[in-house]
């Protein structure tokens, strides 16, 4: 009885397979694969994974298939003024703004956070939001503000974040309680859990960001839930039968309605 | 069709439509490196974001005589690296090289491949396996297996040796082939 082979062990067979070795060592162990029987099979398991692979789908697109709320996200992150690293680009910002009135949108909704944000932040301090600086407008005004202190600026983030949590809540156990087997021949009936899912997807996106940013470690962990939910949602077809027991399940999973009420009662600072 | 390296160029200078150009025409390659790591769309689009988002800071940085599909594959891939630190319990502490040491070879804590085999085709129950693969195997077989690259393009990228590359290769199919053994026991040869 021979000796177990052990070229296999030092990688040469899946060098081989992946065309790593050079012309001698690739003869070598095409001759050795002819007389052991050992290396063969791993060669065939290698086959096999390779064919098993190439099957599965190639995904290669988010799961709608559309890149438009995909590149809205990425031009609101890059018009942050910190992203800016090589040239101003005000110009080209208001371009954009004028040619895609989604991006505007997103736009306003971060520059509606700003303006929350600091109104808290007046009201707790007991500061005047609005500035006598003539020429511009408030939010103009607000932006130019020196910029709070880090911790003042999670409580303001805190707080605006609950309120979006607040405003959640509502299509969040509206799904999770809703009839999920409706009678024979009709769908459930949930357009609008699933058009107030797509109107608070984005704002949800927009704080979750803002809240890994600044640190906000359980704040961003209940908005990447709530996300996923909302995502499921608004993208789900209305007769899709599957769709709403599988986010009920998500929900139930996730703990999302448990964490929305936690974070109303005891607050989602660190 | 304008070159990539123009439009790098015009990025830079601070062109906003270039820069949308280059994404949109490389954005899917890094959705697929993205996905194939992550297998989750959440987490993909978020993968993606940041790897745009280094590209555009780092637009400048771009060595004329790179390759902008590598550098961006090396970017993405970083981003992965990245992105599994942040969401693993070892990226709430400080990230030093023996914790990294661990993240990159400690397996995901998962079901075996002995509970899900039954329950789907062998290229499901392999894609299960992959993601249970220590982040570095899983970024050096998909970067191989995958995308195709060569071994030493794959420890260029990531900073390695390529002698790390091959063993990290070696331990992903060797774990994948065990997977498969199981698959085929357990849905009796079938799949």
């Amino acid at each position: 009885m021979s000796a177990p082979c052990t070229i296999q062990d030092d990688g040469s067979i899946e060098l081989y397979f992946y065309g790593e070795l050079d012309e001698n060592a690739q003869a070598s162990v095409r001759a050795h694969l002819t007389r052991c029987r050992d290396c063969a099979q791993v060669l065939e398991e290698l086959q096999v994974i390779r064919a098993a692979l190439s099957i599965r789908p190639d995904i290669s697109a988010p799961a709608s298939g559309d890149w438009t709320a995909f590149m809205a996200r990425l031009d609101a992150v890059l018009q942050q003024p910190r992203l800016v690293a090589f040239a101003p680009r005000p110009a080209v910002a208001r371009t954009v703004l004028t040619r895609r009135p989604f991006i505007g949108l997103l736009a306003t909704a971060a520059l509606l956070a700003v303006v929350a944000i600091s109104v808290f932040m007046a009201s707790r301090g007991g500061r005047t939001l609005i500035t006598d600086q003539p020429g511009l407008t408030p939010v103009e005004q607000v932006a130019s503000r020196e910029a709070p202190v880090e911790p003042e600026m999670q409580a303001a983030l805190a707080a605006v974040g609950l309120r979006h949590l607040e405003r959640s809540k509502l299509v969040v156990l509206g799904l999770a309680t809703k009839d999920s087997t409706p009678a024979p021949g009709q769908g459930p009936d949930w357009a609008y859990e699933r058009e107030l899912a797509r109107s608070l997807l984005n704002d949800t996106r927009i704080y979750r960001q803002a809240a890994e940013q600044r640190g906000l470690t359980r704040l961003a962990g209940v908005m990447r839930d709530l996300e996923l939910v909302l995502l499921q949602t608004s993208m789900a077809e209305a007769g899709d039968r599957a769709a709403l027991p599988q986010i009920q399940r998500l929900i139930h999973k996730r703990g999302l309605v448990e964490k929305m009420d936690v974070a109303g009662t005891t607050g989602i600072l660190p | 069709m304008t070159p990539d390296l123009d439009l790098v160029h015009r990025a830079a200078a601070g062109d906003h439509a270039a820069f949308h150009l280059l994404v949109e025409r490389h954005r899917t390659m890094v959705y697929r490196v993205a996905y194939q790591f992550a297998r989750d769309h959440h987490d993909a689009e978020d993968i993606t974001q940041e790897v745009f988002i280094k590209v555009y800071k780092s637009l400048d940085k771009f060595r004329q005589d790179a390759q902008l599909t590598s550098w961006m594959y090396r970017i993405a891939m970083n981003a992965c690296i990245d992105h599994k630190r942040r969401h693993s319990p070892a990226g709430a502490a400080p990230f030093g090289e023996e914790a990294e040491f661990r993240m990159l070879n400690t397996p995901e804590d998962a079901p075996g491949p002995e509970d899900r085999a039954y329950a789907g085709e062998l290229g499901e129950v392999l894609e299960q396996e992959i993601q249970r693969l220590p982040p570095g195997q899983r970024v050096v077989f998909i970067m191989r297996h995958h995308q195709g690259l060569k071994l030493g393009e794959i420890a260029d990228s990531l900073g390695l040796a390529e002698g790390t590359v091959k063993r990290q290769l070696h331990a992903a199919v060797h774990r994948l082939r065990q997977a498969l053994t199981v698959a085929n026991v357990t849905t009796g040869g079938q799949a």
